[in-house]
């Protein structure tokens, strides 16, 4: 009678999504035992060892997961799971092994295992199961996954040993001074946007408008699979030195792509977002921020490490995905996935170039007492995270002061994190440093309250008109904003595509005004927002073009229906906490890409063009008159900066991703872009939205092009 | 308010409509203080895309159409087809959100072929409001399927702007709804 009590409830609760709660199931105890390692193997890098969160990836347990999750069905859960999950690389596991995670993640919410085996069709409401409470011996991280059947994660990077695994020296290597890094060689590209003003121009021109169709693949050169690849080249009298997934370092002849040595710092990537931008150069080291927060000094010659240096513990998740910057002696790094809630906060901080010794740190929150910390609503400390530093800053040597933008504050809706209006310092600002001493000049917040991921954290382009000095900056809500860099005083902004975030700038001070509905929206509500979490602009970088004063934009478009999901204000939980559904910007017709010049001095735009894909590169542009740029479409372009037409293209074995370089060796000019996967937004949100372009799950290298050479 | 194909009398009703377009619109009526003008018809269109989902949804949220409406004085006629459905189509609807990509409630229903492809057609009469709505870019189709009943395709109903194509560049930013369609 009990057993076919227990079949008609199960049966009921098959038909639809059922309030009854069972007393056991719908999963067995091998299935939620098995699921327990394959979490540990797959899931744990991203959503926590204790199921906790981080970053993008919500809390898979406790009242957070309860919240967003309890009243949907079990089927939801695990067909989401089963198509995003590993995080760029969807049902590329099988799919007793998804039923096993997601037995697992019910079990870990205080469902019961029972005598039937957990299908994934059941259409289970999940509150009906489970309470959100672990149970005491779950509560525990598992040994790490080794034997036991346990998967290999789908994001594992070739095993291997790490450190100088190819020994190597350069004949010379002419140490980076302050006046090289002002001042580059024309066919050098010293640092991540080329120059201090981070322009992300070439000053060679070699390849103009009129013979670059002509240029042929002069070398290329696969890199490391597994992780996010969103590099940018640094290239120094003829030798590039190119970071890899895995925090691996090499040094390649420039003109011929020969590798000289190289190094894999490691750790081994297990994730499928998490890239190491940029290298900084100075003296006679290269400086490697890591992706476990690490900085290492690598000896240019050789590659050895110098010294290294903690920049957080990577153990409670922080990471370093933007590159530094070297001012004065000192390397310049910032710091990334500070979105727990706990009791250490965000910050920019600087090292001795010479022996890694922190020289000051410059925390990106402000807390109770502090200047600005009367902005969160009242907040705890310890609930104020966020504002991280994900692209490494600018430099004015003339004024001595550097330009980092801030992210947004965390979680990313205010109605998650109950700072009510407040503007939340110093979360999505751009903050003007003095690099010697930490010190904080001046600071704008673009978007204060800011409540779709739609961060302000991107490069901070310098430039002089006349006797204005600028500072042009444009973050995922697509507006264009121009600064003086001296007071920090708004000066004009520019909205470059469709937005409906904001029903208006103050033409004064540039500060927005959020709809409605958007300052009213309370947890559970879903509220719109285009752009959506990929912009907008994002990380592939704009480019200045001084000849024609014009900005070229890289944009993505698509919108996002966000929901505010609860967090538990609880120390140690952790996550972004909003739902999304993707869909179309309207008006674009289904066009995802958009590239757009802007005058700087007008802030007018003279041209843009559409295109299906977006674009996943920097954008680079040239004395030469030509601009380039590549998209997730495997395409990579040359146009005419002054038109936007393109001039030549080819199609690459994979996406086109990363940062664009030009460089001279022996006189001849090269061009340079990646190929890559992995990362956030800008690589997740055209994946889901556009099913029908496909390309390899593999295929990272470096492509470098120039023209033939004369005869 | 539920519409029937085979309509055949449209009531075009003088209307007094208000300031033209900003640019990049199709053309608006004349302000007709005496109401005596006879109001342009007023075009607008747009691409019938895959409704708000994510990963786990998408594959069942598939297709595409488009959708072209004419507003002449408080008449709104509506045509649209649509393809690559993976289940049929159930039902089609007008809704009226606050804003442009801002959902809100359901105005008027449409007739729709209950298949995986086919057309979407129907005529309604607006209110003063709605008309105002229509032309400030806050209307939107939505196709709903078996598998897909809260929105298979959506699309909101814009003015024609051009479509250069692939990677053809235009002068200025192109189309951006938040200046090119009216606000008030």
């Amino acid at each position: 009678m009990k057993k076919i009590l227990a079949c008609s409830v199960l049966a009921s609760a098959l038909v639809s999504v059922s309030a009854v709660a069972l007393d056991n199931g719908p999963f067995t105890p091998d299935q939620s035992r098995a699921g327990r390692a394959l979490y540990a193997a797959n899931c744990a890098q991203c959503h926590g060892a204790r199921l906790q969160g981080a970053g993008e990836a919500p809390p898979l347990s406790g009242a957070t997961f309860i919240a967003a999750w309890g009243n949907r069905s079990s089927d939801e859960l695990y067909n989401l799971v089963k198509a995003s999950m590993p995080y760029g690389n969807g049902n590329s596991l099988d799919a007793d092994t998804y039923r096993r995670i997601v037995s697992f993640v019910l079990a870990a919410n205080g469902a019961k295992p029972g005598a039937t085996a957990f299908t994934g069709a059941e259409k289970l409401k999940i509150n009906a199961i489970a309470d959100g409470k672990m149970p005491a011996e779950l509560a525990e991280a598992p040994a790490a996954a080794g034997g036991g059947g346990a998967a290999r994660p789908a994001t594992s990077y070739p095993p291997g040993r790490f450190g100088v695994t190819v020994a190597g020296a350069l004949k010379s290597y002419d140490p980076v001074t302050d006046q090289m890094l002002a001042h580059p060689k024309d066919g050098d590209w010293l640092m991540y946007r080329r120059t201090y003003q981070g322009w992300s121009h070439s000053p060679l021109g070699e390849i103009n408008a009129g013979n670059v169709k002509n240029i042929q693949l002069a070398w290329s050169w696969a890199m490391n699979e597994g992780g996010a690849s969103e590099v940018t080249p640094i290239v120094h009298d003829g030798i590039m030195f190119l970071s890899n997934v895995a925090n691996t370092v090499q040094a390649l002849d420039a003109k011929t792509g020969e590798l000289i040595w190289e190094n894999r710092i490691g750790p081994a990537p297990t994730r499928a977002y998490g890239a190491t931008r940029s290298l900084a150069l100075y003296g006679d080291k290269i400086f490697v921020p890591t992706t476990d927060a690490k900085l290492y000094a690598l000896d240019a010659k050789t590659g050895k490490i110098v010294w290294q240096s903690v920049i957080e513990d990577a153990k409670e998740g922080y990471s370093n995905t933007g590159g530094a910057i070297a001012i004065h002696g000192k390397i310049l790094v910032g710091l990334t996935y500070c979105n727990r809630y706990e009791t250490k906060h965000c910050f920019i901080s600087a090292y001795d170039s010479d022996t890694g010794k922190v020289a000051w740190r410059f925390k990106t929150i402000a807390l109770k007492g502090e200047p600005g910390g009367d902005t969160w609503n009242g907040l705890p400390d310890e609930f104020r995270q966020g504002a991280e530093t994900w692209i490494a800053g600018t430099y004015d040597p003339e004024l001595n002061t550097t330009y980092w933008g801030t992210a947004q504050s965390k979680p990313w809706t205010r109605a998650s994190r109950d700072t009510g209006g407040g503007s939340t310092l110093y979360a999505n600002s751009t903050l003007a440093l003095d690099p010697d001493k930490g010190t904080l000049k001046w600071f704008y917040t673009h978007a204060p309250g800011e409540n779709f991921d739609l961060d302000e954290v991107f490069e901070r382009v310098l430039v002089d008109h006349g006797t204005s000095k600028d500072l042009l900056t444009i973050g995922k809500v697509g507006i264009l904003w121009k600064l003086n860099r001296v007071t920090g005083k708004y000066e004009d902004s520019a909205q470059t595509l469709f937005q409906n975030v904001f029903t208006k700038i103050d033409p004064k001070t540039g500060i927005p005004t959020y709809r409605k509905d958007v300052q009213d929206a309370k947890v559970g509500e879903w509220i719109s927002s285009c752009p959506g979490p990929a912009g907008g602009h994002d990380w592939p970088a704009t480019s200045y073009d001084p000849k024609s004063d014009l900005l070229v934009i890289p944009l993505h478009q698509s919108c996002v229906l966000m929901r505010a999901e609860p967090m538990e204000k609880k120390i140690g939980v952790g996550g972004d906490a909003g739902s999304q559904r993707l869909f179309e910007m309207p008006g674009t017709d289904g066009n995802l890409g958009k590239l757009v010049a802007y005058n700087t001095t007008t802030m007018k735009p003279l041209w843009s063009f559409q295109q299906k894909a977006p674009f996943l590169t920097g954008v680079l542009t040239t004395d030469g008159g030509v601009g380039f740029v590549g998209d997730f479409d495997r395409r990579f372009r040359a146009f005419e900066t002054q038109t936007g037409k393109t001039l030549w293209q080819t199609r690459l074995p994979t996406s086109v991703q990363g940062h664009v370089i030009s460089y001279s060796v022996d006189g001849k000019q090269y061009v340079a872009v990646e190929t890559g996967l992995g990362g956030g937004s800008p690589v997740g949100k055209p994946t889901t939205l556009m099913p029908d372009v496909h390309h390899p799950n593999n295929g990272a290298a470096i492509f470098v092009f120039a023209l033939p050479d004369q005869r | 308010m539920d519409l029937r194909l085979g309509l055949t009398c449209v009531l075009a009703l003088a209307w007094a409509a208000g300031p033209a377009f900003a640019q990049g619109a199709s053309a608006g009526s004349e302000a007709a203080a005496s109401g005596r003008a006879t109001p342009q018809k007023e075009q607008f269109e747009t691409r019938l895309a895959a409704s708000p989902l994510t990963d786990g949804t998408r594959v069942n949220i598939t297709g595409e159409g488009r959708a072209h409406a004419e507003l002449n004085g408080n008449m709104l006629t509506l045509t649209a087809d649509f393809h690559g459905l993976t289940s049929n189509a159930t039902t089609a609807e007008l809704y009226d959100g606050p804003g442009i990509a801002i959902p809100g409630p359901k105005a008027f229903d449409l007739t729709v072929t209950p298949g995986m492809s086919g057309t979407v057609s129907g005529s309604v009469t607006l209110s003063a409001k709605q008309v105002a709505a229509v032309r400030h870019g806050h209307f939107y189709v939505q196709i709903n399927s078996q598998k897909a009943p809260d929105g298979n395709l959506t699309g909101w109903l814009l003015p024609p702007h051009a479509d250069p194509g692939q990677d053809v560049p235009v002068a200025g930013a192109g189309f951006l709804p938040q200046f090119d369609v009216p606000a008030k």
